[in-house]
């Protein structure tokens, strides 16, 4: 009865040339033929990513077109003005720039604060190590969604509220990346960090000169992955920042759908809610097998 | 959303082999932990731990948003909460949920038996399970109410959302592994798609799927209409508004468990599958008795992390539907962020947010013990 060890793929591994595993073979049972398979899935995707070729529709639609009849698959009367309107009113674009500002810093502070703890976790030895950690891992418990209550009054009480450090700090505590990072140092061997200090490397140097550049695809998996988690986050912004000039792309596209004239702007609307999702959609397809990869380590999976 | 809010025992991480001390380098070694654990400890310990604590204290008080009061009331907030007027216990209230509760008990007290775990927590899972089957007994009677219907509704919204939506959401997800897996051309790319939704923000996904299922405007009418079916005002209509709100939440979110899911794909044995094949084992009998043992942790594992996640369900209910019509689609995050933001009780929202805290640690704790034993 052994628990469930987490491993980490070969791609993990410090070792660089590691290729993914590859899969059980499957080609030796007889099914589909490949055509069949094929045509079923390329439906299949086709019915899963309608919703979103409607919007790409809606958005090029002019607004006037689509008060007198609903639109189809394919845009009626193409326009780009929707697009234009984003740049011009409103605030969509100062929720961009927060939602930049916002995630950027989360990103960066919790890749580098995840980092270090993980490290000292995995590789330091010291009293209270196991205990340390256990609390850590106990963190994993509370529910993001349900603590925002005492989190709100702590930034309200020293008037921080609709500030950018509100929106990102509480993201920065995050015991799933230490977790993660601990994970990957553990299975980093001994050795080389051996060899460093017997050439009289101290900690800090091992730590930024070794351990660092071997955590690289370890970093960039939970950079991607927490990026993705905190422009997408609604009820922390929504409760701490309350002016509208200090919503999140995410908060305030909300805000615009609870507007009674968005009916009459259809179009501009769906163009807000893709260019707020642009740097997401962007992001997940150059760093794909990346931001899997976090989610499937950060899960213990593997 | 909170994606992956499991516990993995901390035991896996930590178990390298330890290397002997050197206790000279003792001293030093805890200055220089210290220096690299600082930073997390201290952003973990003043906005993780600490608002738990003051949770737990803030739900003792009459503590209001703006008016200043701070005033000490004991187990009020929890009594608005938990408990009403002329409350009486029956056998029948809720019989079939009890049932499942009392069913499940016993499935977990029978496998700790055969398992031999400690007689201590043996009894203690059977107790905790029967006490829970009691307590769900315990309503307002005739002429009685609780003191907080807007609780119980939006908790009974919370658990019919979760229990219609973690099947589904884990049923669809194993099926398109299933017709993702292997190494054939293509599977990125339709695996890209299937997970792309995922990517997208709460509000633009809730953007889309508004007038998706508009009546007058939207594709789903639209298609249905072909079909000679009228139009269905799907969330406005106080039964169909919390279908909306699951086909919603299955096309944005199934993708995190296909990929989950084609992860423990990947990790079955291939020869288990030759074996099986060369033993004479049909599909069916594979499936049966290779892949689904094969994915079993897989499955306690994705099932959690929804059954969290589906708990914590606000965003999609919020911008879609108010938590309306009516109060048709209020659940439990809905009922503390108004509790505290529109009603200005930050008391009773913590009160809330602490018990809904610890049913979540609870199911966590279950799951850490079913993944312990596991495998």
């Amino acid at each position: 009865m052994a628990t469930p060890i987490p491993t980490v793929t070969a791609g993990d591994r410090p070792a660089p040339a590691a290729a993914a595993p590859a899969g059980p073979p499957t080609r030796r049972r007889i099914r589909f033929r490949p055509g069949v398979r094929h045509g079923f899935l390329l439906l299949a995707a086709f019915v899963w990513l309608l919703p979103v070729l409607w919007m790409v529709s809606m958005a090029l639609t002019p607004n006037d077109v689509q008060q007198r009849e609903p639109v189809g698959l394919l845009p009626d009367g193409l326009t780009w003005s929707n697009f234009a309107d984003v740049f011009q009113l409103g605030l969509m674009l100062r929720w961009f720039g927060n939602s930049v500002v916002v995630t950027t810093a989360a990103t960066v502070l919790t890749v580098a604060v995840c980092a270090m703890a993980g490290y000292a976790f995995a590789k330091l030895r010291f009293t209270g190590r196991r205990l340390l950690f256990a609390v850590v891992i106990a963190g994993l418990m509370v529910p993001r969604e349900a603590m925002f209550v005492p989190l709100f009054l702590m930034f309200s009480d020293t008037g921080q509220q609709n500030t950018y450090q509100a929106l990102f700090l509480p993201r920065v505590a995050f015991p799933l990346g230490v977790f993660i990072m601990t994970q990957f140092f553990s299975r980093v061997p001994d050795e080389y960090e051996e060899a460093a200090r017997v050439d009289g490397a101290g900690p800090l140097r091992v730590f930024w000169s070794i351990m660092l550049p071997l955590a690289r695809p370890a970093m960039a998996s939970l950079a991607i992955f927490t990026f993705v988690l905190t422009w997408n986050d609604y009820l922390w912004p929504l409760v701490i920042a309350t002016e509208q000039e200090m919503f999140t792309v995410t908060t305030g596209l909300a805000s615009l759908q609870s507007n009674f004239a968005a009916a009459t702007e259809i179009g501009s609307l769906m163009a807000r809610g893709l260019i707020g999702s642009l740097p997401l959609v962007v992001l997940f397809l150059l760093f794909q097998r990346q931001l899997i990869r976090g989610i499937t380590l950060g899960s213990g999976e593997k | 959303m909170a994606v992956t809010a499991t516990t993995p025992p901390p035991s896996t991480v930590l178990a390298a082999p330890r290397t002997p001390r050197r206790s000279g380098r003792r001293r030093g070694d805890i200055a220089i932990a210290l220096f690299f654990l600082a930073p997390f400890l201290a952003v973990y310990g003043l906005f993780v731990v600490w608002p738990v604590l003051q949770a737990g204290r803030m739900s003792f008080y009459d503590w209001d948003l703006l008016g200043y009061t701070r005033e000490f009331t004991g187990f009020d907030n929890y009594r608005r909460m938990l408990w009403g007027t002329s409350m009486t216990w029956d056998l029948s209230h809720l019989a079939g949920l009890r049932a499942v509760v009392l069913a499940a008990t016993a499935a977990l007290v029978v496998r700790s038996v055969r398992r031999r775990a400690r007689p201590l927590s043996t009894v203690g899972t059977g107790a905790a399970g029967l006490l829970a089957a009691a307590l769900l007994g315990v309503h307002p009677g005739p002429g009685g109410g609780w003191n907080d219907p807007g609780f119980w509704t939006s908790v009974r919204h919370t658990a019919e959302f979760t229990a219609i939506s973690t099947p589904i959401l884990i049923g669809l997800g194993l099926a398109m592994a299933l017709a993702l897996r292997g190494q054939h051309r293509g599977t990125a790319f339709y695996r890209a798609a299937f997970f792309l939704p995922y990517v997208l923000p709460v509000s633009a996904v809730t953007l889309i799927w508004s007038f998706l299922l508009n009546p007058d405007r939207g594709l789903v009418a639209g298609g249905l209409q072909r079909l000679g079916i009228e139009p269905i005002a799907w969330l406005s209509d106080p039964q169909l508004a919390m279908w909306g709100i699951i086909a919603t939440t299955v096309w944005w979110s199934v993708g995190l468990n296909l990929v989950l899911f084609l992860a423990g794909l990947q990790d079955i044995d291939p020869s288990l599958y030759e074996a099986a094949s060369l033993d004479g084992a049909g599909a069916w009998h594979r499936f049966r008795h290779v892949t689904v043992p094969g994915l079993r942790h897989v499955t306690v594992l994705v099932a959690v992390t929804q059954l969290i996640a589906s708990f914590q369900i606000f965003g999609q209910v919020y911008i879609m539907t108010r938590g309306g019509p009516g109060d048709a689609t209020r659940v439990v995050i809905q009922h503390i962020y108004e509790a505290g933001f529109r009603n200005l009780q930050l008391g009773y929202a913590a009160a809330i947010s602490l018990v809904f805290f610890l049913l979540m640690a609870l199911v966590s704790a279950i799951q850490f013990r079913l993944t312990a034993r596991e495998a």
